[in-house]
This record gives C-alpha cells, sequence and structure tokens, in this order.
C-alpha cells in the first residue's frame, strides 16, 4: 500500500501509470472488502473483549475453559472435518470422470452439479429431512420391500447430519479439482508411464501433486463452509448437535449475550483462516 | 549381441480407429545403434507407430519385438524405452534434476548412483548448471534438452522421438539436429524419430522410412532415398523434382519410352505399353543445351531464383507442364527471365511412377 502511495522517483512514467491503473482497479473491492468486513470483524473482536467494566477475556474463558463449549468446537469440528474428507473421497474420482467425460454426456454432468447450487441450502437440508425421517421416502421404501419392518431412525443423527452436509457441499469440492484435472496434459503420465513408473506410482508421484492446487482449494472452500454451517446442522440433528454456529445464534437471538456470541464468531473466525492459511502455504510451490 | 544383429522389430503391425486404418500391417526392423526417422506428412501413422512401439497405443494386429524381447503385451513402464515429446511433458512440479531422476527413482536405484547419473546426464546436454532450477523458469531449447536428459538417463534400449524438434525456432532447431546426432552415436543409441521435417529426416537418420496412409513406402538411406525415390509419394516428399505426365509407348530392358506433351521421354522402369505414367527427374539433373542420347524438352524461362550456390530456374515447357532445374555457377550462363532455352538430362536419372498412385 504504501509502496504504491509513493511515487517511486525513479522509474520510467509507462511503469507509474501501469502501478496507478493497478491502484485504481484494486481501489473499489478494497473500498468494499475494508468497509463491510474488516470493519465488522474489528467491531466483533472489540464487543468479544470489551463489557461494561472494561477489558474482558471472561467470554473466552467460558468457552475455552467449559466443557460443553469445548464440545461445541469438538462438533464444529468434527462436522467440518468429516464433511470435507467424505467429499474429498467422493470428489477426486469424480473431478476425473468428469474431465474423462465427452459431448452431451459431459454437459449432463455439469449441469447435474451446478444445478443444485441454484437452490437454497434450507431447501436443499428440508428435501434431506423428508427422505430421512421415519415416514420419510427411504424408510417407507424399505418397509414396501421388507428389508425392514420398523423404521429406521435416520434424521437427527449425526449421520444424517454428514450426509447432507456432503451432500450439499459437493460442488465446491468437484468444481475446483475438476478446473484442474481437466486442464492436466495427458502426456504426462505417458510420461511417466515411459520412465518405468507404474499407474500406481504415476498417481502418487505425477497425478497427485500435479492436482494438489485443486484439491486445496476445494478442501479450503468446504472445510470453511461446514464448519461454519448453520442451516444444516440446525435442521438435520437439532439441539443435540449444538456447534459453533448455531451457539453464536443462540448467544445473539435466545440469550441475548452479543460478548459471547462474538467470542464463539472470533473463535470460528480462527479455525476457518488457520485452515485456509495451512492450505495456502501447502499450495505454495514447493522448493 | 552384434551390431548388426536386429535390435527392434515390428512386424505386422496394423492398428484401425473406427473405419480408418491408421497403421496397415507395418514392417521394420532396426539395428542396434541405428538412427531411424519416420517421415511422412500428418496423419500418416508415424506418431501412431511410434506410440505402438513406447507401448502407449495397443496394435490391433502383429508384433514388437525389442532386444530379443517380445514386448507386444508389456505394458509401457516395463518396456525401458525413452519417449521425448512434442511438447517435452517434464513434470512441472520436479525441479530439472527432479525430473531427470524420474525413472531412476522409480526403477529404485541408489540416492548415490541417481546423483551420478543425473549428474552424467545433464553434463551430456550441457546442462549441468541448472540442475536445481524450476521447469517454468527454461527456455523452449533447454527444456528439450532436460527432456533429453531425463530419457537418455534411464539407459533405453530405444530412444522415440515425437516431433521432438518441431517447437524449437528454425535456427536452434538446425543446431540440435546435428548436436543431437552426434551426441546420439557417441552414447551408441537406437532411436527412432518422428517428424515432417525431410531436411531433419536427411540430416538425423542413417535411414529413412517413409510413410503415407499407415504404409510405409520407402525404407532407405538418405541418400538413395532421394536418387531413387521408390514412389511418386516418396519423390514429392523428399526433394524437389520434374514431373510431366505422360503414357508408355515401348518398354523393354527395365527401360520405357514415354510419349508427353513435351516430347518423347525415356525413363526407368517396367510398364505396359499404353499405361499412363509420370516421368520424373531430379532438379540437379537438368543441364542447358543437348546432351548426346539424353532426354531434352524446351521452353521459356518463368523464373529463376538465386540461392547462393545454386540458382533455380523454372521453365515453362508449354501444355500445362514445366521443368524444374538446379544450375551451379560452374555450368557457366545462368539464364535470364523469359529466355527461351533448352534442358536435357540423362536418361539413367529418369524415373517412371505409376499414374494413379499420386492420388
Amino acid at each position: 500500500m504504501t509502496e504504491a502511495a509513493l511515487p517511486a522517483p525513479v522509474s520510467a512514467p509507462a511503469v507509474d501509470r501501469e502501478r496507478l491503473a493497478a491502484v485504481g482497479f484494486v481501489l473499489p473491492s478494497f473500498v468494499i472488502i475494508a468497509g463491510v468486513f474488516a470493519l465488522p470483524l474489528v467491531l466483533l473482536l472489540g464487543v468479544s473483549i470489551v463489557d461494561a467494566n472494561g477489558l474482558t477475556f471472561a467470554h473466552y474463558k467460558r468457552l475455552l475453559g467449559t466443557p460443553y463449549y469445548l464440545g461445541v468446537i469438538w462438533n464444529s469440528l468434527r462436522l467440518g472435518l468429516l464433511t470435507t474428507l467424505i467429499a474429498f473421497l467422493i470428489s477426486y474420482p469424480a473431478a476425473f470422470a468428469l474431465a474423462r467425460a465427452r459431448g452431451p454426456l459431459r454437459s449432463v454432468l455439469l449441469a447435474t452439479l451446478f444445478l443444485p447450487l441454484a437452490a437454497s441450502v434450507i431447501v436443499k437440508a428440508f428435501a434431506w429431512t423428508i427422505l430421512l425421517r421415519s415416514d420419510g421416502i427411504v424408510n417407507e421404501t424399505l418397509m414396501a420391500l421388507g428389508i425392514i419392518e420398523d423404521p429406521i431412525r435416520m434424521i437427527f443423527t449425526e449421520t444424517a447430519l454428514i450426509v447432507g452436509a456432503v451432500n450439499i457441499f459437493l460442488p465446491f469440492m468437484i468444481l475446483p479439482i475438476y478446473a484442474i484435472v481437466a486442464q492436466l496434459d495427458p502426456r504426462y503420465a505417458e510420461a511417466a508411464s515411459t520412465l518405468g513408473a507404474s499407474p500406481v506410482v504415476t498417481f502418487f508421484r505425477v497425478i497427485l501433486p500435479l492436482t494438489l492446487p485443486g484439491i486445496i482449494a476445494g478442501v479450503a472452500l468446504v472445510f470453511s463452509l461446514s464448519v461454519s454451517a448453520y442451516v444444516v446442522p440446525t435442521l438435520l440433528i437439532g439441539e443435540k448437535y449444538p456447534t459453533l454456529a448455531t451457539t453464536i445464534a443462540k448467544a445473539y437471538l435466545l440469550a441475548r449475550e452479543p460478548g459471547f456470541g462474538a467470542a464463539a464468531g472470533v473463535v470460528l473466525l480462527a479455525i476457518a483462516i488457520a485452515i485456509v492459511a495451512l492450505s495456502a502455504r501447502l499450495s505454495r510451490e514447493p522448493k | 549381441m552384434s551390431e548388426s544383429s536386429p535390435h527392434l522389430v515390428v512386424r505386422g503391425v496394423s492398428k484401425r480407429y473406427g473405419p480408418t486404418t491408421v497403421l496397415d500391417h507395418i514392417d521394420l526392423t532396426i539395428r542396434r545403434g541405428e538412427l531411424v526417422t519416420l517421415l511422412g506428412p500428418s496423419g500418416c501413422g508415424k506418431t501412431t507407430l511410434l506410440r505402438a512401439i513406447a507401448g502407449l497405443v495397443q496394435p490391433d494386429t502383429g508384433k514388437v519385438e525389442l532386444a530379443g524381447r517380445d514386448i507386444t503385451n508389456v505394458p509401457p513402464h516395463k518396456r525401458n524405452v525413452g519417449v521425448v515429446f512434442q511438447s517435452y511433458a517434464l513434470f512441472p512440479h520436479l525441479t530439472v534434476a527432479g525430473n531427470v531422476a524420474f525413472g531412476l527413482k522409480v526403477r529404485g536405484m541408489a540416492r548415490r548412483e541417481i546423483d551420478i547419473a543425473v549428474e552424467r546426464a545433464l553434463a551430456l546436454v550441457k546442462l549441468g548448471h541448472l540442475a536445481g532450477r524450476r521447469i517454468s523458469a527454461l527456455s523452449g531449447g533447454q527444456q528439450q534438452r532436460v527432456a533429453l536428459a531425463r530419457a537418455i538417463a534411464v539407459e533405453p534400449d530405444v530412444l522415440l522421438f515425437d516431433e521432438a524438434l518441431s517447437a524449437l525456432d528454425r535456427k536452434l532447431r538446425e543446431e540440435m539436429q546435428v548436436e543431437l546426432r552426434r551426441l546420439l552415436q557417441d552414447v551408441k543409441a537406437t532411436a527412432i524419430f518422428v517428424t515432417h521435417d525431410q531436411d531433419e529426416a536427411l540430416t538425423m537418420s542413417d535411414r529413412v522410412a517413409v510413410m503415407n496412409k499407415g504404409r510405409i513406402e520407402q525404407l532407405a538411406e538418405p541418400r538413395e532415398l532421394y536418387l531413387r525415390p521408390a514412389s511418386l509419394f516418396a519423390l514429392n516428399f523428399v526433394g524437389l523434382s520434374t514431373r510431366i505426365a505422360g503414357t508408355v509407348l515401348a518398354a523393354g530392358n527395365g527401360k520405357v519410352d514415354v510419349e508427353t506433351r513435351v516430347g518423347r521421354l525415356s525413363a526407368l522402369g517396367n510398364f505396359q505399353a499404353g499405361s499412363p505414367v509420370i516421368v520424373a527427374a531430379r532438379p540437379e539433373q537438368l543441364r542447358l543445351g543437348e546432351q548426346g542420347e539424353a532426354n531434352s524438352a524446351a521452353g521459356r524461362v518463368r523464373s529463376v531464383v538465386f540461392q547462393g550456390s545454386r540458382t533455380l530456374v523454372e521453365v515453362d515447357a508449354g501444355a500445362g507442364e514445366s521443368l524444374l532445374a538446379e544450375l551451379s555457377g560452374r555450368d557457366g550462363a545462368i539464364p535470364r527471365l523469359h529466355d527461351e532455352i533448352r534442358l536435357s538430362w540423362p536418361v539413367a536419372e529418369t524415373f517412371a511412377f505409376p499414374m494413379e498412385a499420386q492420388a
């Protein structure tokens, strides 16, 4: 910033103009980010450490010192990690299938991936409750087929939560991986094989490293979305699986404890930032 | 294994993609240490043949043997071939040294031996000082050398080059042709080049296989290929020529007399009287003026192109036919545009090819 603001005394006029243009292009988004994102975050941080008596860390002590709230943090992490892991395991082969598909098949596959993004998260979460509840489609079908006699409890279990979350966040994992795989030159695998690498060795030494940027982007997206998900746990599992997101909502809406809600928000943000920073570090080119 | 015994044998290899026959019963035998070029236009099957040898394409019929081993059904990673791709396909996530070491690492070679082999391979292509560089930091010519070092490092039984020089600019390409040939001869490599560039084929190879429509039209040393083309296609694809259509009047003793629109010409060849043929000669065989028993034709000079040591003269011989002569300064006066001249050339250097082969 300072570098752009200070005129470089020795640089040619053309370079100055280029730099000026760059600043001009960045400025609007910078103002928006600073105004509507960074500023509220600073306020949030302030609310979480200041109360009527001045500076306090009571909210953080409560959050990080109470077994219940440590459980809440663990629930959020668990939701984020499980969703990300399962979404990755499904998405990686799917991205290759998508990249290999040709013609109409590819269009259909891409459409099935993009169309759900147009539907609201609430609609999709409700759809899962309709499918999974005890008089839902899955139970009715299984009973009609005589496979089970009594409905299985599916809704309001952790399995339902993870299945729903994976389903809803899946496109955010597939798309970045697909974008990388689609551009992957098939000659790399051929070169590896002629150099003596078996298909398995080729996968781990060439394909996986070359698609790593897509994996990291997908992991960062899906983790930050699922760790902070609110609608999905609320509708698919409810009270018995409190997460940071539902705790924040409760603190603001029911308990009227904005300080505590802000502290929970800061912790959630810290977790998400840690994961994104880790991803950025991993995706940096190896030496 | 002796120097002249067959090292790579391709026998009756065919490949079809749907209705298209890409390789049509290809037979090819290459000796140890030989440098062979597959030369032909795009779509002639040369790259498919190379990929079949590398194991990247499974032929429908036929066999491939390498170093005394039937490798027809051996997957590429067990074939011990080295491939230099047109796009180089260098691994962008590895350094120069990492790329060269790749084939040795997957073979489970000891770390110290790998280091020695990598150093040697990079020294061979004069890139030892760039071992730690990233691939993206290299020029096209340097990448080409890394790809070569990577393929050579594993000491393959055969090196395969798929249009490997075509991405370089002309001057660099010509330098690399000479250097690469010397390098391959030094390490006694057996190599196959695929190219559509006749100069590259003639410069690089001990023998050239001219390919057309999935077949090898002629497999010969560069000199023989030029002086004794086996088909009209081979004649057209390598070097320049004068070509005149005509009909065989009389035949015998391996010679034919042909009636053409520029007069009666004699040529080498065995045809029945009445056959439609193309009579052809290389431009350096054509001389100014009459020569005893030789073929000759007259016309008006249409163009004169000075090319340093030689001058190309094109003559309009009337009736839509033209003659192409390459005259050197020693032949005396070079004719000027619109001059009426007569050109003659020896019967022994005149070929006849069947007309229908031109399709």
